[in-house]
């Protein structure tokens, strides 16, 4: 406990630092931002901000990041909460009962909660964060080269399968996503993959091109179809004293507890995201109210338990990350590249080799989370501006800034017709309902996995054999079969269910 | 036909090129010569496998009994909207290098704004375009440190 408290005492002096504590700020504030404006979420924004934060050190890199995350996290309900729109997935929990809300007048009440029950989610899983970090890294430490080819046939594999529905299509999208990393020169034998001749492919298509491409070019696309009939909603901007009755507080104090804990654990689960951590909190808590025919009319609980359990779920995401080197989700994996690209290696030796700079980003998520509460109560009504600007005018400045994005990277123009074909297939993708966070968890560790794939046969002489002998191996791999299951399991459960109810 | 049967069949056809594609790639001069290709040639197998799983799920439902107003819908006017912006956007990767950023900027944005906010709102769609520009490339360039293509007039 010792070692953790001085551990974090020197994170907390390294987050302060002048350069930190700004970015700190700008990036819970942009976050906040982007988290409000429907369609693009954590995922988008990172990925379109990511090229900012080549010029940065890597700590204050990974500090802005992280603060975009959560303030994205935070802001997502603003949207839901006055429009009924979500800011993304995660927040659509929050227009049930938020937009009840303001349109009975108590908006003022639902951006506060929402801003508080954010607030606290987030703490309580950073603290939790704080304790498991270590023991997990330390765990990690165990893991081979095979022990990590099956640890990111799990992540990829939970990811794909996160619906019954969408089982094939997801894994589709990974294989294609797993594709798309082997093009360019064989990391290990120089020799030149499907590159065609050209000599632009061989450096291999830059993950960041995929994630830019395939979520912000893709979801500007699909918007160009409605755009130009499309209404901007007037968006209420004048409000009285942002803040909660004793009563409301009284309601919401066992929610926002409760559901903090069940978010957690769902974030550090590859696949589960905020959307289903939120969908869960509020279901749980409609089945525990004593007044059930309350939510969805504006009960002040329905929106503060999403809301908690959806932030603490995107401080557990960041646990598998930091502490495996394995994202679980599409904001992480973005998170995961950019430590590649600052050469930092992720996983259990980031805290041996780079104490500083896990310690600052883990302390960094406590302050953020008092900078979003500050960004999001007092401020709320000047930042809901933004969502007055409306969609034609928007796109075309975001699709500016995604090929700004892409040309920091390489310094090259051919990444832009990379850039269009990738939106186009994401276009395409979103068209055919095809889940597009496969892809790209698959084109992150991509390169990875067929490393460690690699080595593994090396060690082996070609022998599969190795994938299947270490107990971590073989718990990993019922892990796989469990999560490709568990859709089917879930959906039989929910018959049965019907059918005992009829 | 399903939507889903569209996109088995994609997959295989995809599968099998990149497959074929596969078997052709040059070997690794030392170690294992197979090295390079075992790990695409597993992509390829399972991209037709996990298309082909899908073709035959769709097709036990019945390749046409689906819900035809629930499949994707391409109107014409979106469509045009989203070639259009393609196109400037493949017009943009032509005179980035040569017109340097703010000018190749302010062209790309100012003609996406004409087609997507409207002719009729020009001074407002220029007045963004310009400010943008040099905004983005004043950050860009003093505050980031990053090195844009600059325009053949020496200014920007």
């Amino acid at each position: 406990m010792g070692e953790i408290a001085s551990h974090l005492l020197n994170g907390l002096s390294i987050a302060l630092t002048p350069t930190n504590a700004l970015w700190l700020v700008l990036g819970s504030a942009l976050g906040t931002v982007l988290g409000m404006l429907p369609g693009l979420g954590p995922t988008t924004g990172i990925a379109l901000l990511l090229p900012l934060t080549f010029s940065m050190q890597p700590t204050t890199a990974l500090i802005a990041m992280c603060s975009i995350y959560y303030g994205a996290m935070f802001g997502g309900s603003r949207s839901s909460i006055l429009l009924n729109v979500p800011g993304d997935g995660a927040a659509v929990a929050s227009c049930f009962d938020g937009y009840p809300m303001a349109q009975q007048g108590r908006a003022e009440a639902a951006l506060a909660i929402s801003a508080i029950a954010s607030f606290i989610g987030g703490l309580l899983a950073t603290v939790a964060f704080v304790l498991i970090a270590i023991p997990m890294a330390r765990f990690a430490l165990k893991f081979g080269p095979p022990e990590y080819f099956v640890l990111m046939i799990f992540a990829l594999a939970a990811t794909a399968a996160i619906s019954k529905a969408a089982l094939l299509k997801g894994m589709i999208a990974m294989i294609l996503g797993l594709m798309l990393t082997t093009v360019g020169l064989d990391h290990q034998s120089g020799m030149p993959r499907f590159t065609f001749g050209l000599s632009e492919l061989q450096g291999g298509i830059d993950f960041v091109i995929v994630i830019i491409g395939i979520f912000g070019i893709g979801e500007v696309f699909e918007n160009l179809e409605h755009i130009a009939r499309a209404v901007v909603k007037p968006v209420q901007t004048k409000f009285g004293r942002i803040w909660i009755s004793m009563e409301d507080w009284k309601r919401c104090v066992w929610p926002i507890l409760r559901q903090a804990p069940i978010g957690f654990i769902i974030g550090i689960l590859p696949g589960a995201g905020g959307t289903i951590a939120a969908m869960m909190a509020y279901n749980n808590e409609k089945q525990l109210s004593k007044h059930p025919e309350e939510f969805g009319h504006g009960a002040i609980e329905g929106l503060a338990a999403p809301e908690s359990a959806n932030n603490a779920c995107s401080v557990g995401a960041m646990i598998p990350m930091f502490t495996l080197g394995v994202p679980g989700s599409g904001t992480t994996a973005v998170m995961l590249g950019a430590l590649l690209i600052m050469g930092l290696q992720p996983g259990p030796l980031l805290f041996q080799h780079n104490p500083d700079i896990a310690w600052g980003v883990i302390a960094s998520m406590i302050l953020g989370n008092f900078v979003c509460a500050l960004i999001n109560l007092p401020l709320a009504g000047l930042l809901v501006r933004v969502l007055s600007v409306p969609g034609r005018i928007l796109y075309p400045i975001i699709v500016v800034l995604a090929f700004l994005g892409v040309y920091t990277i390489n310094f090259a123009v051919a990444d832009f017709i990379l850039l269009t074909i990738l939106g186009f297939v994401g276009y395409l993708m979103k068209k055919f309902k095809i889940p597009t966070a496969p892809l790209i968890l698959a084109s992150v560790v991509g390169s990875m996995m067929e490393e460690t794939f690699r080595q593994s046969m090396m060690l082996t002489n070609t022998s599969f054999g190795i994938f299947f002998r270490s107990p971590i191996c073989m718990v990993l791999w019922a892990l796989t079969i469990a999560s490709i299951a568990w859709p089917f399991i879930s959906e039989a459960r929910a018959k049965k269910k019907t059918a005992t109810a009829a | 036909m399903r939507p889903n049967a569209w996109v088995a069949i994609t997959a295989i056809i995809f599968g099998i090129a990149y497959g074929a594609q596969a078997t052709g790639l040059p070997r690794a001069p030392i170690g294992n010569p197979m090295a390079p290709v075992y790990f695409p040639m597993g992509l390829a197998i399972l991209m037709v496998l996990f298309g082909a799983m899908l073709f035959f799920f769709e097709a036990r439902k019945g390749l046409n009994s689906d819900d035809k107003s629930k499949r994707p819908q391409f109107h014409f006017a979106g469509m045009k909207l989203i070639l259009i912006v393609i196109a400037l956007c493949l017009l943009y990767t032509v005179t980035f290098d040569r017109l340097g950023f703010v000018l190749s900027t302010m062209i790309f944005l100012m003609a996406m704004l004409t087609f997507i906010n409207g002719k009729e709102r020009t001074i407002a769609n220029a007045v963004i375009t310009i400010c943008y520009s040099i905004g983005m490339w004043y950050v860009f360039v003093n505050v980031f440190q990053l090195a844009l293509p600059s325009s053949p007039l020496g200014i920007f």
